[in-house]
């Protein structure tokens, strides 16, 4: 199903350039610059990476908090996404832009529970 | 602002030799880890024959009653908890901490001999899933062997701690992964394999020479050969997987290394049945959750066995036990797979037999005992699977091992009964490096249709699978089984209890709390003539992160980022 955001699908080239791009926020090696304007698919997202731990995509419990329906605020999010939790979470800030991370955290403010 | 490369450079060596115990003469070598030997513990598995067994019967059913803690060590910076299986030479316990942090402790007392933190690159671990935890060393050729998760295989002075060589395998950095597991000493070669199933790589699994730190060879286990390539259609294996990240064995009588490979990736797949030509890697997907035999000197791939060809579930083999029998004059050997199936080949890797140790399981509806071959098994395609799927992505079995005892002849071995409901998606490719995982779906832990979740301890014939008896646990223990000589069984559990079991009757004779959850290993050694019992404790992994939000109760305070090395013996 797809989230009622209306994000585009990304084109694998763009997939593959964006997670090349990877690096973390405080590391050390220069990274290559995220694409600015790179659009991201949140929902396939959580499907390869952050569900692992955010169980249904986002929507319980699991290994991670769940994040629907989340009490924390915007800049605790991002934060976290960006630097992680050391034994919890990976800091993913070399990975996205700010930009980016808007769209996941307007993925996980839009999160509802999955009909029947 | 530190130059990148200086994480990996820096010599460190915060050792600071105490004491020596009078027995550190005698050199490890591959006969010695052979023989297995009465008072050690010389290799991950116990000795080659991959038993997790001791001998030794000072403690016994008459007397377990009185085993008490002799000592307790404190490694540090527990991150994701103790995952490691102790190793004893000659009176010295070497054991491992998260980040790699390595011990050698004087086994009778706990003072610590020397200890080795090595300087790791901090910023890549920090986006690494599956880190910093470390599952053991290896010894031999007088030293100690250690891997990194910054993709480092380091040899320390077995007497000093002190660093011989370190050399890099795996660019990290580029990857993302490392290694996590504990490396296989034998024949003057250290074996090590990378963690690989959920990341864009090949998986490899690399030899080096003990003495210099050369490295000898490297085996992909994602298209590692001509034939294995053509079983990733549309140029699927640059999407990679694989990896062997949990130490196998050594067959000194075929001079091959045995050893088992991670799943692929995506974890799940949209293909449907039709997934020899369709979805997100058409094929079998060779080498992955498969057993391989590895010539020692060449790492040529000798024989090998898909367990599961074109893995759709995250049933990996990457298991290490390779449970090494001869019966009514037939060698065998038993590998479990993660799906709770237990393969028995013939010493080729020929299937001899298939059993099974879960009561929930229908990924498949059975597995052929004759051939292997996979009988009724579900593909998905993209969309929610109606019915859960059992087990749960943490398998019917843990990665840790059970243990076979040659006086019961029975084999002691955690099974797991969970399931997880899941919504396949269609996903673009990840083919670059840098992307942490690639599962492919969106997944909850479920109960299994009988009931409630649930593990048990079986006692079975491991050739055959017959049960003799079981005892259940209310949550899955994930560590690791020790059988000794003193008719016991000695199962950590995951709630912090270590319960010991007599090994003909199931019955409960003794247990202690160790105070937080168990999820690595559990070994039995001697010093000076008295028998003691060493566990590591300290919950936090991949598949204990669930118990909390699962199970409540005591999960819910239990840290995260804790863990103790506790040893027992007699009073």
């Amino acid at each position: 199903m797809k989230s009622n955001l209306g994000i585009m699908v990304l084109p694998s080239a763009l997939l593959a350039a964006l997670l090349a791009c990877a690096v973390p926020a405080r590391a050390q090696q220069p990274p290559a610059p995220p694409s600015e304007n790179a659009p991201m698919d949140v929902e396939q997202l959580f499907a390869t990476t952050c569900g692992w731990c955010h169980s249904d995509g986002g929507r319980a419990a699991g290994k991670g908090p769940q994040l629907m329906n989340t009490q924390r605020d915007d800049e605790f999010i991002r934060d976290r996404i960006k630097n992680g939790k050391p034994g919890a979470m990976p800091a993913f800030g070399g990975m996205f832009t700010d930009a980016q991370i808007d769209e996941i955290i307007k993925y996980i403010r839009s999160l509802k529970p999955r009909e029947g | 602002m530190k130059a990148w490369w200086s994480y990996f450079c820096l010599p460190v060596a915060v050792a600071a030799t105490l004491a020596a115990p009078s027995a550190f003469a005698q050199s490890v070598d591959t006969a010695r880890i052979e023989a297995g030997g009465q008072n050690d513990w010389l290799t991950y598995h116990g000795s080659y024959k991959s038993y997790h067994y001791s001998p030794l019967a000072q403690i016994n059913t008459g007397n377990v009653g009185d085993l008490s803690v002799a000592w307790i060590h404190i490694p540090g910076r527990s991150t994701r908890g103790l995952q490691s299986m102790p190793l004893v030479a000659d009176g010295v316990l070497y054991y491992t901490g998260s980040y790699s942090r390595v011990f050698a402790l004087n086994g009778a007392t706990g003072e610590v001999i020397w200890s080795y933190f090595p300087e790791l690159d901090e910023a890549l671990i920090a986006r690494q899933t599956h880190s910093p935890y470390n599952r053991g060393v290896a010894i031999g050729d007088g030293k100690v062997y250690v891997g990194t998760m910054d993709g480092r295989l380091i040899a320390l002075d077995m007497k000093t701690g002190k660093v011989a060589w370190d050399t890099k395998l795996i660019d990290s950095q580029k990857l993302t992964v490392g290694f996590t597991g504990a490396p296989l000493f034998a024949k003057g070669t250290v074996i090590i394999g990378a963690q690989g199933g959920e990341w864009p790589g090949r998986g490899p699994i690399f030899a080096v020479d003990a003495a210099t730190g050369k490295k000898k060879w490297e085996f992909l286990t994602v298209a590692g050969t001509d034939e294995a390539m053509k079983t990733w259609g549309s140029d699927s294996w640059r999407t990679g997987g694989g990896g062997g990240w949990m130490p196998g064995t050594y067959d000194p009588e075929t001079n091959t290394i045995l050893w088992g490979t991670a799943n692929p990736a995506p974890l799940y797949d949209w293909s449907g049945p039709d997934y020899k030509t369709q979805g997100a890697r058409p094929g079998d997907n060779l080498y992955t959750s498969s057993v391989l035999g590895l010539d020692i000197d060449t790492g040529k791939l000798k024989f090998y066995h898909q367990e599961l060809p074109h893995d759709a579930w995250d049933f990996d083999s990457a298991v290490g036990e390779f449970v090494m029998l001869d019966r009514d004059g037939q060698k065998y050997v038993v590998h479990p797979n993660k799906s709770g199936y237990i393969f028995v080949y013939d010493r080729n890797l020929g299937v001899k037999n298939v059993w099974r140790i879960t009561q929930n399981s229908n990924f498949v509806k059975n597995i052929d005992p004759k051939t292997g071959e996979l009988i009724g098994r579900r593909d998905f395609t993209a969309g929610k699977v109606s019915e859960p799927l059992c087990p749960h992505i943490s398998g019917g079995v843990s990665w840790n091992s059970g243990s076979y005892n040659p006086k019961t002849g029975l084999y002691y071995k955690l099974g797991q009964e969970w399931c997880m409901t899941l919504e396949v998606m269609k996903t673009t490719p990840i083919v670059a490096p840098q992307a942490q995982l690639n599962i492919g779906a969106d997944f909850k832990i479920a109960p299994p249709p009988s009931g409630e979740i649930y593990g048990h301890l079986d006692a079975r014939d491991p050739i055959t699978g017959a049960k003799k008896w079981e005892v259940r646990f209310p949550e899955p223990p994930l560590g690791s089984v020790l059988s000794t000589g003193g008719n016991l069984v000695f199962v950590p559990d995951s709630r912090g209890t270590v319960h010991a079991y007599d090994a003909d009757s199931g019955t409960e004779l003794w247990n202690h709390s160790d105070g937080t959850g168990h999820q690595g290993g559990i070994i039995s050694y001697a010093v000076n003539g008295k028998q003691y019992i060493a566990v590591v404790a300290g919950f936090g992994g991949m598949a204990s992160d669930d118990y909390a939000p699962t199970f409540g109760g005591v999960y819910k305070s239990m840290p995260r980022d804790d863990g103790a090395l506790v040893v027992y013996s007699l009073k």
